[in-house]
C-alpha cells in the first residue's frame, strides 16, 4: 500500500502544483489602422478586423506568447518564450524575418519596444538584444545584467538611452547606440517587478518591497520619493503605472488602484477592485487612460471606469449576470484602448471588446482555432 | 474557506516564506536554506522518530525471542503470527512503526515542491502567484527573487544522476540499519523488496522533480542515518559482509 502511495507521489505533486511549464502567455491586443493584433495562447499571432471582428489572417508560432505584438511601418512585431522575435507582415501574416533563425536567445517575457527603426528586447538570457526593424539583424547585444538574471520587463527608450530594470533591484543605463553599460544606475534593496514608465525626466517602477518608486533620471540619481510614503502597499506593484498630467496612476496587486502626485508622491485618492464576492482581487493589468476616463481590469475579470480626477468608479456589468466578473475568465494581459472601445484577452483565449461610452461588453471571439 | 485555501494558510505558506526568510537570512544562498529547513522539520518530527528509533532497537533485542518462537510454531504460521504480535504488544513494539515519520513528512514534501516552484518562480505564472502567498515581512520581499544555484545543483530543474544516487543510496543505508531479518518468509520477501523498491523509486523521483526537493530527501537521510546511528547504537541491520573466505575455510 505504502509503495502505491510513493508511486502516486508524481501525481500529488503535480496535481498540488502543477507543473513547472509556463501556460498561455499574457499576450495583449494591441490596434492599427482597424485591425487588433494578438497573441492567442496556443501559440499563435492572429489579425482582426476591429469593425467586423473577423479574422484576417493567423500565424502559427508554436511557442508560448508573454509579449504584446507591436507594429511598425508595414510589419507586426512579437517575442516570443521559446527565445525568438518574428516580424509578420501586417496584411498577410508572412514572416518576414525570425531572430535567432535557428536556437533560442532565452525566453522572452517583456514586450519589445521600438525606437528608431531598431527593436529592443530583454530577454532571460540577462540581455538586452538590438534588432534592425526591417531586416532583423543583430546591432548589438549587452552584456549580462547581473548574474544568471532572467530579464522578463520590457525596457524604456529615452533619447539615446535604454532603461531596464532588473529582478535583483537595480536600474541601468545602456546606450541605445550599443549596447554598452552607462555610468548611470540606481540599486534598491529589493527588485523591481514592473517595467519602467518615463516620464518628465523620472522613472516610475514597482518594486517587490510594496512601494512603486520615482527616480530621477540623468546627474540625480536619488530616488525622488517611494509611494507608499509610511506603511508599505498590500502587495507588489506588479504592472507598469502610467503617467498623465501630473498624476502617476498605479494599479497594485493588493487590488487597488492608486493615484500619486507625479511631483511629490503624496497619494491623491485611491480605488479599490474587487471580485464578485466583495473580495479585493489583484491589479495586473496596466491601466488605460481614453476619453479623460480611467479603465482598470482586475485578475478575476472585472473592468472598471473611474474619473481619474475624483477616484470615483464603476464596474462593467457583465451582460448575462449583474452579479458575475465583467468577463468570465481572469485578466492578465495588458489592455489597448482605441476609438472609445477596450480590448481585452482573457486568460480563456478569448478577445473582448469593452463599449466604454456605453459602459458594457460590446462582442467577444474565440481565438481558440477550430479543429 | 476551500480545502486548498486551509493548506496553503497552515502548510504551504509558512513553509513557503520560512523558506525564502532563511534564504535571504543565509545570504541568498537558497540550498542551505533548503539544509536549514530540513533541519528543521527533523527537529519537529524528532518525538515521533525517537519512538521509531526505540522500536528498531526494541525489534533488534527481540531477535533471539522471534527466532524461538519461528522454531516452536514455524508450521502453524497462524499460530506463530499471534504469538509474533503477542511479543511485539509485550515490548510495546510495532513492526510498521517505521513507516509513520515518512508519512508525516507527506504534506511537508507536498509543501516543500510547492515552496521550490513558487519561490524560484520558474514561469511568469509562477512569480505572478508568488505574490498572493508571501507574507509582509522585510526580509521575504528583499530576498525575491531567489538564486536557484546551489553546488552543482540549479534547484528549480530535475535532479541528475549523481543526485539521485545520493538519494537512493542514504535511503537504502537507512532502511537497512533499521529493518530486522523476518521470521516469515513471505515478509522477508516483502522486505527485500521494500528496501530495493523503494531507493530505486526516490532515485527515480529525483530525476523527475526539482532538485531541491532531491536535496531535502538528501540532508533528510543522511539526519536519519546519523540519529538512528547514535540513538540505536550503531549500524544495526547494515552488515558489511567480507568478500573474502573466513579463516576457518582457508586450509580447506
Amino acid at each position: 500500500m505504502f509503495l502505491v502511495v510513493i508511486a502516486l507521489l508524481p501525481l500529488i505533486l503535480v496535481s498540488c502544483t502543477g507543473t513547472a511549464q509556463p501556460k498561455g502567455g499574457w499576450s495583449g491586443p494591441t490596434v492599427h489602422d482597424g485591425v487588433i493584433y494578438v497573441g492567442t495562447t496556443d501559440g499563435r499571432v492572429v489579425a482582426i478586423n476591429s469593425s467586423t471582428q473577423s479574422e484576417q489572417w493567423t500565424h502559427t508560432i508554436t511557442s508560448i506568447i508573454y509579449t504584446t505584438p507591436i507594429v511598425a511601418g508595414n510589419l507586426v512585431y512579437v517575442g516570443t518564450y521559446s527565445g525568438q522575435v518574428y516580424a509578420l507582415t501586417i496584411d498577410r501574416g508572412t514572416e518576414r524575418w525570425v531572430y535567432p533563425r535557428t536556437g533560442s536567445m532565452g525566453a522572452i517575457v517583456g514586450s519589445p519596444v521600438i525606437a528608431d527603426e531598431t527593436i529592443y528586447i530583454s530577454s532571460s538570457d540577462g540581455r538586452v538584444y538590438a534588432l534592425d526593424t526591417t531586416y532583423g539583424d543583430l546591432k548589438w547585444k549587452s552584456d549580462p545584467l547581473g548574474e544568471r538574471l532572467k530579464l522578463w520587463t520590457s525596457p524604456a527608450v529615452v533619447g539615446d538611452t535604454l532603461y531596464v530594470s532588473t529582478f535583483d533591484g537595480h536600474i541601468y543605463a545602456l546606450s541605445a547606440e550599443t549596447g554598452e553599460l552607462l555610468d548611470w544606475f540606481f540599486e534598491s534593496e529589493a527588485g523591481f517587478a514592473s517595467s519602467p514608465v518615463i516620464d518628465a525626466d523620472t522613472i516610475y517602477v514597482g518594486s517587490f518591497d510594496h512601494h512603486l518608486y520615482a527616480i530621477g533620471i540623468g546627474s540625480n540619481i536619488s530616488s525622488m520619493w517611494k509611494f507608499p510614503q509610511e506603511n508599505p502597499a498590500g502587495n507588489w506593484f506588479w504592472a507598469s503605472p502610467i503617467v498623465n498630467e501630473g498624476i502617476v496612476y498605479a494599479g497594485c496587486l493588493d487590488g487597488k488602484l492608486y493615484a500619486i502626485s507625479a511631483e511629490t508622491g503624496e497619494e491623491l485618492w485611491q480605488f479599490e477592485s474587487t471580485d464578485a464576492q466583495g473580495k479585493a482581487t489583484p491589479i495586473v493589468s496596466s491601466p488605460v487612460l481614453m476619453d479623460n476616463l480611467l479603465i482598470i481590469a482586475n485578475e478575476s475579470g472585472n473592468v472598471y471606469v473611474i474619473n481619474p480626477e475624483t477616484g470615483e468608479g464603476e464596474q462593467i456589468k457583465n451582460p448575462e449576470n449583474d452579479n458575475k466578473p465583467t468577463i468570465n475568465a481572469q485578466i492578465r494581459t495588458p489592455l489597448c484602448a482605441h476609438e472609445g472601445l477596450v480590448y481585452i484577452r482573457g486568460e480563456d483565449n478569448q478577445l473582448y471588446g469593452v463599449d466604454i461610452e456605453k459602459g458594457e461588453l460590446s462582442w467577444n471571439i474565440s481565438l481558440t482555432r477550430e479543429e | 474557506m476551500s480545502p486548498g485555501d486551509i493548506w496553503y494558510l497552515i502548510i504551504g505558506n509558512p513553509v513557503l516564506n520560512v523558506l525564502i526568510a532563511l534564504s535571504h537570512l543565509l545570504g541568498g544562498n537558497f540550498g542551505l536554506a533548503i539544509i536549514v529547513l530540513t533541519v528543521i522539520v527533523r527537529l519537529i518530527t524528532w518525538p515521533l522518530n525517537k519512538r521509531q528509533l526505540k522500536s528498531t532497537k526494541a525489534l533488534q533485542d527481540m531477535q533471539p525471542k522471534l527466532q524461538e518462537l519461528q522454531k516452536k510454531y514455524g508450521k502453524n504460521q497462524q499460530k506463530l503470527q499471534q504469538e509474533m504480535m503477542k511479543l511485539y504488544k509485550e515490548a510495546g513494539v510495532n513492526p510498521l512503526g517505521c513507516l509513520w515519520p515518512m508519512l508525516v513528512q507527506f504534506p511537508i514534501w507536498i509543501a516543500l515542491y510547492q515552496a521550490i516552484m513558487r519561490a524560484l518562480a520558474t514561469t511568469p505564472e509562477n512569480l505572478l502567484d508568488l505574490a498572493q502567498r508571501l507574507y509582509s515581512w522585510n526580509i521575504v520581499s528583499q530576498a525575491i527573487p531567489l538564486n536557484s544555484q546551489f553546488l552543482w545543483l540549479d534547484l528549480g530543474s530535475r535532479g541528475d544522476f549523481f543526485l539521485a544516487i545520493i538519494v537512493g543510496g542514504t535511503m537504502w543505508v537507512q532502511q537497512k540499519m533499521t529493518q530486522a531479518p523476518a521470521i516469515d518468509p513471505r515478509q522477508a520477501s516483502t522486505n527485500n523488496m521494500m528496501l530495493l523498491m523503494m531507493p530505486l523509486m526516490f532515485g527515480f523521483l529525483t530525476l523527475m522533480f526539482p532538485s531541491g526537493l532531491a536535496l531535502y530527501w538528501a540532508v533528510s537521510n543522511i539526519i536519519g542515518i546519523i540519529t538512528q546511528y547514535f540513538v540505536t547504537g550503531g549500524w544495526g541491520y547494515l552488515k558489511f559482509r567480507s568478500p573474502f573466505p573466513s579463516s576457518s575455510a582457508k586450509g580447506k
